[in-house]
């Protein structure tokens, strides 16, 4: 079985800029994985290669042994709601059914067997009493969950998460970390954050995208200290196993 | 207004006015539901403005150069589809500003437009027509014409209605889907300017744009769907197209002006009452 993603010595530079740097990264199966860095480190960069949505310039990508753009059909994305429009006709199964895009018939309307995945999706996630309620009557919490049951009815081995605790308050947080775990059992599962300090207690290993890709399984071993300094919730990352250079 | 029915009964010139406008109101409410949820009016109103080129264009060479078959109606087609795609393919490939680059076509579509017709004899009349419609004037072949192209839109917006409400709700997502966005992109602007086209025998091209969003802009506040809100958004602009018919016929109003002036106030009165 080929890893859900595997980098190696990847550079990406938009025109002279350079935006990564000689970055290698592998996600193992039934992952559950943090990439952290700050704003403008490459975060989003990373993941559209990964998605096959950029190509990068020297380094390989294979994405479930395959290249991006035919691997990506694996993934289950979750883009960051931010950029949708929330005031958009549609119901959250409407939402739902895009994600049967590529796998329903081509011409005419969704298929009775496409309605009942994306039901199913929509009950999985949580949301079973409201799968005919527009978006815009749906809070921050449950379009995210809507999005997650979008990016689920493909049946992906890999889900890929961009910001999706952004906009949420502590409490839904926990509660969508909760349902990631949950669906950990059978996915790998890739979240991104801008938020350094936020690694969750349901993380296995962090990778660090600040130019330059760092790896660090998180480790209980300074739990306390970090306790006393973050609160509850955040695991100790150690710097070991780096690839690239500093 | 019982002199407008009594009129429609014996005038074939307003039976074919009122059943283009109830044709072209199929059209303007699917085409119109795209245009407003995607944000591209104002995209379409620049093909609307480049209609003016491609009629000019044709009226000038069916005068002066005896090209009996290059009708205004089939220059507009040609402008519409060759601004819809030089539009897109720029907002694709260049890395301009789109709504620049949409002024300068608007306005050279009009100035092209306004030369060819100021060296055709007769101008004035065309100009005023082509500008602020006139319904008055469709013919029979007209009315074919529309039937055909609003048959094509619809079969088309119903065999890809899937793929262009996740093209216009999260292009990103639709292409990882698998789904051509581009080609779908392109289609959706190709369906516009030929809703264009032939709003613009109604209306007119100063008006066009009004007629193709303010329906599905009403619709939109009460429909929760795409489908639906098609359905209502035609349903709308067939009723603005009737009644503004009927109200301007017995002062001998512009037509087209009073129905543009209808949807706005309806428009405006809907933006008042809570959804």
């Amino acid at each position: 079985m080929s890893n859900p993603i595997k980098i190696e010595n990847l550079s990406f530079s938009y025109g002279t800029l350079p935006v990564l740097e000689n970055a290698s990264l592998t996600i193992e199966e039934k992952e559950f994985v943090s990439v952290v860095g700050p704003n403008g480190g490459g975060k989003t960069t990373l993941l559209k290669i990964a998605l096959g949505l950029l190509e990068a310039q020297s380094g390989s990508v294979s994405v479930f042994g395959l290249p991006p753009q035919i691997g990506c059909k694996q993934i289950g994305y979750l883009p960051q709601y931010a950029n949708l429009d929330s005031k958009f006709p549609v119901t959250a199964l409407d939402v739902v059914l895009m994600g049967r895009l590529g796998k329903t018939r081509r011409f005419g309307l969704y298929s009775k067997s496409d309605r009942e995945t994306a039901r199913e999706k929509l009950n999985r996630v949580g949301l079973s009493d409201l799968h005919n309620r527009p978006i815009s009557a749906l809070s921050g919490g449950q379009k995210q969950r809507v999005l997650i049951a979008r990016a689920l009815v493909s049946d992906p081995k890999l889900l890929l998460l961009d910001e999706p605790t952004s906009s949420l308050d502590d409490y839904v947080e926990q509660e969508l970390f909760d349902l990631l775990q949950e669906l950990n059992d059978e996915l790998t599962i890739v979240v991104v954050s801008h938020d350094v300090a936020y690694v969750s207690k349901y993380v296995q290993k962090v990778i660090c995208v600040n130019r330059q890709v760092h790896i660090h399984p998180v480790s209980a071993v300074d739990e306390n200290i970090i306790h006393k300094m973050y609160g509850e919730h955040v695991h100790a990352v150690r710097h070991d196993q780096e690839h690239g250079h500093d | 207004m019982t002199d407008f029915f009594n009129a429609l009964l014996h005038h074939s010139f307003l039976q074919h006015a009122l059943l283009a406008g109830l044709l072209v109101s199929i059209s303007s409410g699917i085409v119109g539901t795209y245009v407003v949820t995607r944000r591209i009016t104002y995209l379409a109103g620049g093909i609307a403005h480049c209609v003016l080129g491609g009629m000019g264009f044709a009226r000038y060479m069916q005068t002066v150069h005896d090209w009996a078959f290059f009708t205004p109606m089939f220059g507009a087609l040609l402008a519409a589809l060759l601004a819809a795609f030089i539009i897109g393919v720029v907002n694709l490939k260049a890395e301009e500003r789109i709504d620049t680059v949409i002024s300068a076509f608007w306005g050279m579509g009009m100035a092209a437009g306004i030369l060819f017709i100021s060296k055709t004899p007769g101008y004035g009349e065309d100009l005023m027509a082509y500008l602020f419609g006139n319904i008055l004037l469709v013919t029979q072949r007209d009315l074919l014409l529309i039937a055909g192209l609003d048959l094509f839109i619809a079969a088309t917006a119903f065999l890809f209605h899937k793929q262009f409400v996740a093209v216009c709700f999260d292009e990103e997502f639709a292409r990882l889907r698998g789904v051509n966005t581009q080609l779908f992109y392109f289609l959706m602007l190709a369906l516009t300017a030929l809703t264009v086209v032939l709003m613009v025998s109604i209306v007119g091209i100063v008006m066009v744009i009004v007629m193709l969003t303010l329906p599905a802009a009403i619709a939109g506040r009460f429909c929760r769907r795409m489908g639906p809100m098609m359905a209502l958004a035609a349903g709308l602009c067939a009723l603005f197209t009737f009644s503004g018919l009927a109200i301007s016929y017995q002062p001998d109003l512009p037509a087209g002006a009073t129905i543009i002036l209808l949807a706005g106030i309806i428009y405006l009165i809907t933006l008042t009452a809570r959804r």
